[in-house]
């Protein structure tokens, strides 16, 4: 208690009274009539739904939302910091949720379509993109590595390469794979056409995520290597590339969780990957929200995980760091 | 010699060209190797076509193609390509058959094979429900949406030649203030259901579509008759004329016998085999 009364002190007022009238101004802008935050607070200001354009109604419904916003801020703040992220994340949550909820959905008809979302749907954007990212960094390093070389032939094929692929979009360069090279004689079946999409695509972004954790490394390192007698090979994979690793680790886990949210665009081919399947059976009968909403929260569920691994791959990388 | 050359070179193409697209008899022989007829069919049309919550199909397409299947004695398989892949033509082999409610355009007959007209489905007009116009002509001049390169889109901008046999003969009834396309012509009812005049004032669309939405809760409302009755048609890739013939063969017989009204009558509650 003494501690809370002293932290309260130490804060100037002027600041807190300032942030409750931005909240305020803010809560005042937005109607609330007929929503479902307004019936809560209705029988509190004894005003009817019928007035619910009146002012002072809506002042009434906004001051106690910035008084409430405030303190909740007021609290959260002086909790420790675990604490704070962890409050935060739950009522941003229980937020979004009840956004969600408010939409009326048919929880039904979404635990019909579950399995098949998770099943066929999840797995199949998962395991397409794990292949595609696989393909796609040695296809990066490659090219990397080509940019980086004094082979002129070499030089020229990963620069095209990385300047066609990065300057087109990714829809066009599935189309282009799936109906254009039929016309040349190579049919290719609807999955591998969209993984050498996906792989040639974001083997141009990561390329230049790979050239830029090579020169990242300082010239010395290699230079301190070549002096040790280590020949040029050696040096890039016993060296450099060690270094490098904790310079691209990080965006590539930015692209890879990128690449499952494009991987959608292979839906076109007709494979049954997340999106596809939320489209489809929303349209089975005219419910696209709850199926959307599910395939929003399953995505969402994914990036998580692959950002929890993401996390340990750079802690890996990045013990060097470590005292 | 100048001149054989130039055949040779002539006939040289004319072979790569015939090696591009299916050589006669190939997707026949195909069917009766493999004992599977593979149709695309685009899932986002009750009740013409649908997918059920465990991934399999129904609808008034899906049994007309299981019926076609079933009289080529083989096992039927569907695939879901996107519908712009479908009507772009040049399958390559990946699936035999379109029975998609696919109308035959003069353009789109540059690329696929149109062998035989199966219904004839009614286009009509829907506004929302609290919507005040009464008739087709109160449309002049408002916001309309629909699918983007579609007959309903070349309908609106009056552009629409639909060179079937047996096709009714219609009148352009509307000129739009503005046309909306949408992917499909169900986005368009998502963007009116929002609210009369919000984003759009009225749609058009396929009438087993537009009542099929309404059972479902949309508060649309259609508006006056139908305003022209389209043919729609099974479809094959170039190249075929045994299969496209066997095809024609079959849905005559299914017309002849009566199965097709019978399916008809289960999905749209009327027979819309016949045309008008």
């Amino acid at each position: 208690m003494p501690q809370l009364l002293s932290g309260l002190t130490e804060q100037p007022r002027t600041k807190w009274l300032l942030f409750f009238l931005v909240v305020l101004a803010a809560a005042f802008a937005i109607d609330f009539s007929g929503t479902g935050l307004s019936a809560l607070i209705m029988p509190l200001t004894g005003f009817g739904p019928g007035d619910a354009a009146n002012a002072t109604d809506r002042l009434l419904l906004a001051i106690m939302l910035a008084a409430f916003v405030t303190a909740d801020i007021f609290v959260i703040l002086r909790l420790p910091f675990v604490v704070q992220i962890g409050v935060v994340w739950a009522q941003l949550l229980i937020l979004f949720l009840a956004f969600f909820y408010s939409f009326d959905l048919s929880f039904p008809f979404i635990a019909a379509r579950l399995p098949i979302l998770i099943f066929t749907g999840a797995f199949t954007t998962i395991y397409v993109s794990l292949i595609s990212i696989g393909i796609a960094c040695v296809i990066a390093m490659s090219a990397a590595l080509a940019r980086l070389s004094n082979n002129g032939p070499a030089y020229g094929i990963a620069t095209f390469y990385i300047s066609f692929f990065r300057g087109t979009p990714l829809l066009l360069q599935v189309y282009l794979i799936y109906l254009g090279l039929p016309q040349i004689g190579v049919t290719l079946e609807a999955v591998p056409s969209g993984i050498i999409a996906l792989s040639l695509c974001y083997g141009a972004y990561m390329a230049e995520i790979f050239r830029a954790g090579i020169q990242g490394v300082p010239d010395g390192q290699a230079e301190a290597g070549t002096a040790l007698g280590l020949r040029r090979g050696l040096v890039m994979r016993k060296i450099v590339l060690p270094q490098a690793m904790k310079l691209i680790v990080p965006p590539t886990g930015n692209q890879f969780i990128a690449m499952l949210k494009d991987s959608s665009l292979v839906s076109v081919m007709g494979v049954w990957e997340l999106m596809f399947l939320a489209r489809t059976q929303g349209r089975s009968e005219f419910k696209h929200f709850e199926m959307l909403i599910t395939a929003a929260l399953i995505y969402w569920l994914i990036s998580i995980v692959f950002e929890l691994i993401q996390s340990r791959i750079e802690a890996y990388y990045g013990k060097g760091d470590q005292r | 010699m100048k001149l054989r050359a130039i055949t040779g070179v002539l006939a040289g193409l004319a072979l790569a060209a015939s090696a591009l697209s299916a050589t006669a008899g190939e997707v026949l022989d195909r069917i009766a190797k493999n004992k599977v007829l593979v149709v695309a069919t685009d899932a986002a049309y009750p009740p013409q076509s649908a997918q059920k919550p465990d991934g399999s199909f129904e609808g008034f397409d899906i049994d007309v193609a299981t019926e076609i299947a079933k009289r080529m004695g083989a096992e039927i398989k569907f695939v879901t390509p996107a519908w712009e892949v479908i009507t772009a033509g040049r399958w390559g082999g990946r699936w035999d058959l379109s029975v998609g409610s696919m109308t035959p355009t003069a353009e789109r007959a540059k690329v696929l094979d149109f062998p035989a007209v199966y219904y004839f489905t009614p286009a009509a007009f829907y506004v929302h429900k609290d919507s005040e116009y009464q008739k087709v002509e109160d449309l002049n001049g408002k916001k309309i949406g629909t699918c983007g390169a579609c007959t309903y889109e070349n309908y609106l901008k009056k552009d629409l030649t639909i060179d079937a046999e047996g096709a009714p003969p219609f009148e352009y009834l509307v000129t739009p203030g503005e046309i909306r396309t949408y992917e499909t012509d169900v986005n368009a009812m998502d963007d009116l259901r929002i609210g009369d005049g919000k984003r759009l004032d009225a749609g058009i669309s396929a009438l087993p579509t537009v009542v099929e939405a309404i059972k479902n809760g949309y508060p649309l409302r259609v508006l006056g008759e139908p305003v022209f009755y389209e043919p729609l048609s099974v479809a094959a890739d170039k190249g075929d004329p045994a299969f496209s013939a066997k095809l024609s063969d079959i849905v005559a017989a299914m017309r002849e016998d009566g199965s097709l009204t019978e399916i008809s009558e289960k999905w749209y509650g009327v027979d819309l085999t016949k045309g008008n």
